[in-house]
């Protein structure tokens, strides 16, 4: 319990939210509220550890979500004392606060205006910035929401959440290039980080998918996309989302181009698509590394069924150690 | 395995504590001899040969120790893996449940996937579209 309230609460499910919140009171209660600096004082009462103030604001953003202001409010006062209003962090949770609280679009154009007023004496003041593109985004004005995040990344490029939303807002419009690069920016900051390189898949999937290039391009993004899975799965053993991807684009069946024999199995589409005579002139020009020729193709794609029915099947005998999937 | 390693440190903390007093009953034994040899006024050479520590009493010591360092050494917590690729396996398989120590407890400093905030994003949490989807999803139960 107290170990998921250490991370932020965004990805998890409404029910463990909801159990979260309604253990609230308890903790609130629980914790001490305000931690004394005066010597004596600390003698007596529990060190005070960095802890309590995550939970604190892990808290109040499951209490956010699922409407327990009360409980929110207690949170959010405590911070409050610990850290000053004046924190940038604090801050951002005020007008998160405030956000949540609107009931109407007149009061979250207050919020919006509370923000800039806030931007125009601080402009790089992080949490501000990044709480107004959400607000934007949030009623709808994409265009300004990424106006706001670029100049974001403008005077802070090494930040890797901000180019991840940036991605996730070019993805939202259908600008798939744009997202592909993105997240390409992420992959240079973090260039571990096994899920976004499954995700630079999945968009580069979804980019042949959607049928926006030529042909030529469409092999080349299926290649990338293949490289990007595997990469995903080399850099985390089993990775049930990696080898689905491999999967897919293995299995790939172009829309516009008809299948020579109904019968025949749909993965000949891509391994057509990969080596079709009218390649583009040089593709390892760009990358350095050839498109995968048939076998390996073909090996890939066993390899993935494999291990996809290896997964599932662990998975429904109820083996232990698999509970995060 | 942990009543085995237990059972195992307690055997060689037991040795070490025989050892110990076998040790401390010989030197009294050997101050006493030396102390009535003395006014018999005989030689002192004969207390000096037999005043090392007996054979038996070291190797009981050396044995004691080696035995408990094993128990010690098989009642320590899983290793956890150092190759990237295992430890990103073990954190999307098993989630907490993998960062379990020896007691059952999550361990602390457990993190998750770090990158999973890459796709969370809580500095852009759409506070509003979570109440709303909280809201359906109560709806529905």
């Amino acid at each position: 319990m107290a170990s998921s309230l250490l991370r932020p609460p965004g990805h998890l499910s409404p029910a463990t939210a909801l159990q979260l919140s309604q253990q609230a009171p308890i903790i609130i209660k629980n914790s001490p509220g305000a931690v004394t600096a005066s010597a004596l004082s600390s003698l007596f009462s529990a060190p005070e550890t960095p802890e309590l103030w995550t939970i604190y604001e892990n808290l109040l953003l499951s209490c956010l979500r699922t409407g327990d202001e009360e409980s929110a409010h207690l949170c959010l006062g405590r911070l409050v004392n610990r850290f000053g209003d004046d924190n940038e962090r604090v801050m951002a949770l005020i007008g998160l606060m405030k956000e949540a609280d609107a009931t109407d679009d007149a009061t979250l154009e207050v919020v919006l205006k509370e923000y800039e007023a806030l931007l125009q004496e601080n402009p790089t003041n992080i949490p501000i910035v990044k709480r107004r593109v959400a607000l934007l985004r949030s009623i709808g004005r994409i265009p300004d929401a990424v106006t706001a995040l670029t100049g974001l990344l403008d005077f802070s490029p090494t930040d890797s959440e901000a180019w991840s939303e940036l991605s996730d807002i070019y993805f939202s419009q259908g600008l798939y290039s744009q997202a592909i690069f993105a997240l390409e920016e992420v992959l240079v900051l973090q260039p571990n980080a096994w899920n976004i390189h499954a995700r630079i898949g999945e968009l580069l999937l979804m980019s042949v998918k959607s049928g926006s290039g030529d042909q030529n391009d469409s092999a080349k993004q299926l290649g990338e996309a293949l490289k990007r899975f595997c990469r995903s799965i080399e850099l985390c053993d089993d990775y049930l989302r990696g080898y689905y991807g491999l999967k897919l684009v293995c299995f790939y069946d172009p829309p516009y181009r008809p299948s020579k024999a109904v019968g025949l199995t749909s993965r000949k589409t891509t391994t057509q698509l990969l080596n079709d005579p009218p390649k583009p002139p040089k593709q390892a020009e760009s990358d350095g590394l050839a498109p995968p020729n048939l076998s390996t193709l073909q090996k890939l794609d066993g390899l993935a069924t494999e291990k996809l029915g290896e997964i599932t099947r662990r998975f429904t005998a109820g083996e232990k150690g698999l509970a995060g999937l | 395995m942990t009543w085995f390693s237990k059972s195992t440190t307690t055997f060689g903390f037991l040795l070490l504590a025989h050892a110990c007093y076998s040790a401390y009953e010989h030197s009294a034994l050997q101050s006493h001899r030396a102390a009535s040899l003395s006014s018999l006024s005989a030689t002192t050479q004969q207390a000096a040969a037999s005043s090392s520590l007996p054979l038996d009493i070291s190797l009981e010591t050396i044995v004691a120790t080696v035995i408990i360092t094993l128990g010690l050494v098989l009642n320590t917590a899983k290793l956890r893996p150092i190759q990237w690729r295992v430890w990103a396996g073990q954190i999307e398989r098993a989630g907490e449940e993998g960062a379990r120590n020896s007691s059952g407890e999550i361990d602390k400093d457990f993190v998750g996937n770090p990158f999973k905030l890459l796709e969370s994003r809580p500095g852009f949490v759409d506070i509003r579209k979570q109440r709303k989807e909280f809201a359906e999803w109560v709806k529905q139960q």
